[in-house]
């Protein structure tokens, strides 16, 4: 008997499977910001740490949906070490190809954007405060 | 390379069929003398298989307790709840066109209501309380001069609870109202006397009881005078009621599947009871899981949990290679529906949809059971990690994850 099909790419799957970077993070230059609800079904916090111009750690909590689980966790592994940008590493209809999000599922993709930006302004403002 | 299955706890869905059962439909279809066309009973071979459907119709009667001449063979529950709700409503809608039904009802009951309610029908939704039960008094209060059917399931598929047929059927009968019982989920599980308990009419399915799929039938109390007009019409079979060539061997699948039924339904149910409440008791151990329906009056075979602080979506994600079991919503896309039963025993819309249904069966093991408990408690852990449910919501305050950040 052969497995059911499965709705989720392999990505999509491995990173929900392990979900590296789940949690929050403390300390210098860390700001944070949530956006969605319980309620609403998505629910993204991430935690970015911003240093001399370049992010170098992001942490994330979701409550949502394997593909919500899946491009958060994505996405604060690949924004490590990169120039700050109040923009997605990659923009939400990219996401949606990289993950095979099915278009219905658009909106939770707006909700982690929504995440995504404010906590890299709550970064930048933290960052700025430490080096006063 | 075999790849290894999820435990099968989704019995409620539907079961294996019974090795003896299947032995039993094997040497029906193998038997050179048996596939004559019942229906063509003048010589030999339709004799023959009229015989084994006669033979299974007395089984089946004496599983649920009704008389052999009052089974209709359908294709089972599904076909048998349309000709019931559909057959009553239109040989009657001359004298009356109001049915009374429950939220909770199965989604063949649902259709068949929400449609004659199209053509023109009025239909009684009735509530259930918060542990899935319906006050029979809530059924006489909403009959009327103009009902012409009450449809009330016996055994709720999706939360176990057990409704109090024969009170329901005694304020229809005061009232002069036929009662349809959807019993798909009964057989096996808990014991039946559809005469004795007043139903008039009541729907079967050989499928949830360890026999072949795509045959069930339609119990009609001939000694209650009440009529239907036939869905499908042809060569008169089931004395008009149902048109179509038998399936002898289904048929007789489904009388060896009830005899075996009935006959172990008090052992069936004392182990499912065991192992239910362990299943039960050890997913409790997370905190935070909720049992829908009222555990103590309800079948042994169905435990429904709703778990706080995970997605439906990814919960049921996250078990799905161990474990085979039913969710509280279709999830695979956005356009989720959470339960409607669920929905309408109050919980809310995310913990309806954070909810698995487990159906335990005959071939259950306690094996079995720990690797369910394992499978959802490791992922109900990690889901909630992900979502900081564990964290005390540190970050942010609980009132906004709840309601909506800002």
């Amino acid at each position: 008997m052969s497995a059911a099909p499965d709705p989720y790419s392999e990505l999509t799957q491995r990173y929900f499977e392990q979900s590296p970077n789940a949690g929050i993070l403390q300390g210098l230059g860390v700001g944070s910001a949530m956006a969605g609800s319980e309620a609403a079904g998505t629910l993204v916090q991430f935690h970015v740490q911003i240093l001399q111009q370049h992010i170098t750690a992001a942490r994330f909590l979701a409550f949502g949906c394997p593909h919500v689980i899946a491009v958060a966790s994505w996405l604060t592994e690949t924004c490590v070490g990169r120039r700050v940008q109040e923009t997605l590493p990659e923009n939400v209809h990219a996401l949606q190809r990289r993950f095979e999000v099915p278009v219905e599922k658009m909106g939770r993709l707006l909700v982690i954007e929504d995440a995504w930006i404010a906590a890299i302004r709550a970064a930048i403002t933290k960052s700025r405060a430490a080096l006063d | 390379m075999t790849q290894r299955l999820p435990v099968y706890l989704d019995n409620a869905a539907t079961t294996a069929v019974d090795p003896r059962v299947s032995a039993r439909v094997m040497q029906v279809l193998n038997d050179a003398d048996l596939y004559g066309n019942a229906a063509s009973a003048s010589h030999a071979f339709g004799a023959a298989a009229l015989a084994q459907i006669e033979a299974a119709r007395v089984q089946v009667a004496r599983a649920v307790g009704c008389d052999p001449g009052d089974i209709v063979w359908t294709s089972g529950a599904t076909e048998a709840d349309n000709l019931a709700i559909l057959g009553v409503a239109q040989y009657y809608r001359e004298r009356g066109r109001h049915i009374v039904t429950v939220r909770t009802e199965h989604k063949a009951v649902l259709d068949c209501c929400r449609e004659l309610e199209k053509r023109g029908w009025s239909i009684t939704w009735l509530t259930p309380d918060a542990r899935g039960i319906l006050d029979p008094q809530a059924v006489a209060q909403s009959l009327r001069a103009d009902t012409v059917l009450v449809s009330v399931m016996h055994v709720n598929n999706e939360i176990g609870v057990v409704q109090d047929i024969r009170a329901i059927a005694s304020l229809c009968a005061a009232h002069g109202v036929p009662l349809h019982v959807d019993a798909a989920q009964s057989v096996g599980k808990i014991p039946l006397d559809l005469r004795g308990a007043g139903v008039t009419l009541a729907s079967l399915s050989a499928h949830k009881a360890y026999g072949p799929k795509g045959v069930g039938a339609l119990v009609l109390d001939h000694r209650s005078g009440v009529h239907l007009q036939p869905l499908v019409y042809g060569g008169g079979q089931e004395k008009g009621l149902r048109s179509g060539t038998l399936p002898t061997h289904q048929i007789a699948g489904m009388g060896e599947a009830f005899e075996i039924a009935a006959r172990e339904q008090t052992d069936d149910s004392q182990r499912a009871a065991g192992l239910g409440r362990l299943l039960a008791e050890r997913c409790g151990e997370l905190g935070g899981v909720w049992r829908n329906g009222d555990a103590a009056s309800g079948v042994a075979q169905i435990v429904s949990l709703s778990f706080e602080g995970v997605e439906g979506e990814s919960l049921l994600a996250a078990v799905r290679d161990r474990i085979a079991v039913s969710a509280g919503s279709a999830c695979a896309s956005a356009n989720q529906e959470p339960s409607y039963v669920l929905r309408a025993l109050g919980r809310s819309e995310r913990l309806a949809e954070a909810t698995l249904r487990f159906g335990l069966g005959r071939f259950t093991s306690a094996q079995d059971i720990d690797i369910a408990v394992q499978s959802v408690s490791a992922a109900v852990r990690r889901l909630r990690k992900i979502a900081g449910f564990e964290q005390g919501d540190a970050a942010e305050s609980a009132a906004a994850r709840r309601a909506g950040a800002p």
